[in-house]
């Protein structure tokens, strides 16, 4: 065996024990129906599994409902990211002091900002209700309207620092030639802001945007510690519905078959958003 | 001299062997997985008493939420050798576990030890531990439902506890004003919702199933007892409380923001301790059984795991403290009872929370019913509370709820 190939080995071998052989695994898995309650008698199913859950009702709810958790938590963590890594930028007084603040809440586990938030949203005890209420404005925060955006709200209090933390360092790296030459053109802030820095962040936004994406998707602990995927299944999402199934209900072959659909689902929304990240502003689709 | 040197050899390699073999019998160890609760906390101070008298057992505890134990359980059941020697069981958990062959019978363990009275256990107890004839599992603790009250202002009020569904539903708003609600209700979707309202679906003569085993969740009765919950919900219990679970209700009967709630028994004695969670108004609180009489049973059992290397020493600590004379000072310490002749005992009466509370107890443990029970128990709660939940937070109507829980069972089973 030629010497290079020889010297990839060692690391061929620790990604084919750890992600191929398990991916290998979890795909036999949801072509079968694989109980771990009755793990000696293991059926094969073929595309049992993908036709079931394609044409089960709750699948496509909690698919529906983790889509517009992630478009709606990151699309505000985006825009107010943006916004307040500008202002911190311009900061003159104690800048790291505010950065170190900002970002504090990014270093909470997210099972305990669910369960700090579960009673400061409280109707009886939350702090949050009692000032609004003494401002006459009444919010029911976990009603069947609201809970799903209250569950936004809380993902952007905890990873809007996050975003912050991307376009600090991108806005910081930034050349400085550009700018200055606009401001001697006397270019407004809003035409430097849209003409140049938008356009030269596209990279920075597009890996944040990826990356919290990513990561949204996989919103559990929140529903976990506060509504448990109600009321009714209003905030159930699709990696706590596979867990209940594979785990709870112990069908790993369906739950697996979730997950498949999940990546796919998920690959198709970060090619997507690649590619429409990478398209120069004026380029043709 | 050769003969003679062999010999010591043998002797000293037999020594050594009879060594290793008593220090291994000596040195028997249980691993046990069990819920952190205050019950635990009694069960570990027993535990020393018990590795005192049997220093050649030791046992070490890993204690978590409940929600990290289901899936604690399945992997050391799934592995070759046993994490867990002896498991808790709740019981949705317990048909499925031993079908699955995740625990062993007791049945000769049981048969060879006379006096362990396994028939003084409360029955139905006693049936949820029993699958297809074999016993599984061995009573710890019960959370069976009663229905706890602020006595103090029944009393002041001149009213009656309720003991029917029609009265409990008008004593509740009765109760409630702009200070206080009648319950806290714990309508969380799920096992929240489904634990609190098959009370109300007993109450009402309702049951999952009917006698011949066909579904009979969308039945009359259970619509009515759906439509009354809603009712008190909106009438009697605090607003905008639908995601309210059982920390919540505890919390607001606790702080004198509501009159009532339906929750385990053995939250009495932890609502009326001095110095506890409810602080002035500990002692106001009283026990009485659900409106209706049947009551949902909860409880948790213990058992020993089939693939565990452990069975002798396992059972030897699981008969020690289950045994009439240790459950009797766990119930003394604040244990909820499992033994009818523990509950029965004056010197429990009156070392522990006093005779109207054990009595009280009996009452709720004598006829009182598991949520769901079979293969399928815990899918079957998860999907009956969920839409019960839609159906409570408005977003279903009651008959469609119901019919949409029967056709979930239906397709599971």
């Amino acid at each position: 065996m030629h010497l290079r190939f020889r010297l990839i080995l060692p690391l061929a071998a620790v990604l084919a024990a750890i992600m191929v052989y398990p991916l290998a695994f979890s795909g036999w898995i949801s072509v079968h129906d694989y109980r771990l309650d009755r793990i000696d008698d293991v059926a094969f199913e073929g595309i049992g599994n993908y036709a079931f859950i394609l044409t089960n009702p709750p699948f496509w709810n909690a698919l529906t409902n983790t889509v517009v958790f992630v478009f709606g938590a990151v699309s505000i963590e985006l825009a107010l990211g943006l916004g307040l890594a500008l202002l911190l930028r311009r900061m003159v007084h104690l800048p790291n002091t505010a950065r170190a603040i900002l970002l504090a809440p990014m270093f909470i586990t997210p099972i305990a900002v669910g369960l700090m938030f579960r009673f400061l949203l409280n109707s009886e005890f939350g702090v949050i209700p009692h000032y609004l209420a003494a401002l006459g404005i009444e919010v029911d925060w976990f009603g069947p309207d609201l809970a799903l955006f209250s569950l936004i709200l809380i993902d952007v209090w905890q990873w809007t620092p996050f975003m912050v933390l991307m376009f600090l360092a991108g806005l910081e790296a930034l050349p400085k030639a550009p700018f200055e030459a606009a401001r001697v053109d006397g270019a407004s802030s809003w035409l430097t802001f849209r003409h140049l820095t938008l356009p030269m962040l596209r990279s920075v936004i597009l890996v944040a945007l990826i990356i919290r994406a990513l990561d949204a998707f996989k919103v559990f602990e929140y529903v976990y510690a506060i509504t448990r995927g109600g009321p009714g299944d209003s905030t159930e999402t699709i990696l706590f519905y596979i867990y209940k199934t594979g785990f709870r209900f112990f069908r790993l072959g369906e739950a697996a078959s979730m997950a498949f659909v999940l990546v796919a689902v998920v690959l198709v929304l970060v090619i997507a958003l690649y590619v429409a990240m990478r398209r120069r502003p004026g380029q043709a689709p | 001299m050769t003969c003679i040197r062999t010999a010591l050899t043998r002797t000293a390699l037999a020594g050594v062997a009879l060594t290793v073999a008593a220090q291994a019998a000596a040195a028997a160890e249980i691993h046990i997985i069990i819920e952190e609760v205050p019950e635990y906390d009694i069960v570990r101070t027993l535990t020393d008493r018990f590795m005192e008298e049997h220093p050649d057992i030791t046992v070490t505890f890993d204690a978590m939420p409940f929600d990290a134990m289901r899936d604690r359980i399945l992997t050391s059941s799934l592995a070759p050798s046993a994490t867990y020697d002896v498991i808790i069981v709740d019981n949705p958990w317990m048909e499925q576990f031993a079908r699955a062959g995740y625990l062993l019978s007791l049945d000769e363990m049981i048969a060879a030890a006379p006096d362990f009275a396994f028939d003084d256990f409360f029955e139905p107890l006693r049936d949820v531990a029993t699958v297809d004839g074999t016993v599984y599992g061995v009573p710890y603790y019960n959370y069976a439902l009663g229905l706890i009250v602020r006595q103090d202002i029944f009393d002041a009020a001149g009213l009656e506890v309720p003991t029917t569904l029609d009265d409990y539903v008008e004593v509740a708003a009765a109760l409630t004003t702009d200070e206080m609600s009648g319950v806290a209700m714990q309508p969380q979707r799920g096992y929240k919702i489904m634990e609190e309202w098959s009370n109300w679906l007993f109450a009402a003569g309702g049951s999952l199933f009917d006698e011949s085993g066909a579904i009979a969740i969308n039945s009359a009765e259970a619509a009515r007892a759906l439509e009354l919950y809603i009712q008190t919900y909106n009438d009697a219990a605090p607003d905008d409380s639908v995601n309210w679970g059982f920390d919540e209700a505890l919390r607001s009967v606790a702080s004198g923001r509501s009159a009532t709630m339906l929750s385990y028994n053995w939250m009495l004695p932890t609502l009326n301790a001095p110095g506890g969670v409810a602080g002035d108004l500990a002692g106001n609180f009283r026990l009485h059984e659900v409106p209706g009489g049947q009551a949902v049973l909860g409880a948790w059992f213990w058992s020993i795991a089939a693939n565990t290397e452990q069975t002798e020493a396992a059972w030897t600590f699981i008969s020690w403290l289950t045994s009439q004379e240790i459950d009797t000072d766990r119930v003394i310490a604040g244990g909820a009872p499992v033994r009818s002749s523990v509950a029965n005992d004056p010197a429990v009466w009156e070392a522990g929370f006093g005779e109207d509370y054990y009595t009280t107890v009996q009452g709720i443990l004598e006829d009182a019913a598991p949520l769901a029970t079979g293969i399928h128990a815990e899918e079957i709660i998860e999907i009956v509370g969920t839409s019960l939940s839609a159906a409570v937070s408005g977003q279903t109507s009651v008959q469609d709820a119901l019919d949409e829980a029967a056709e979930g069972i239906e397709r599971i089973r």
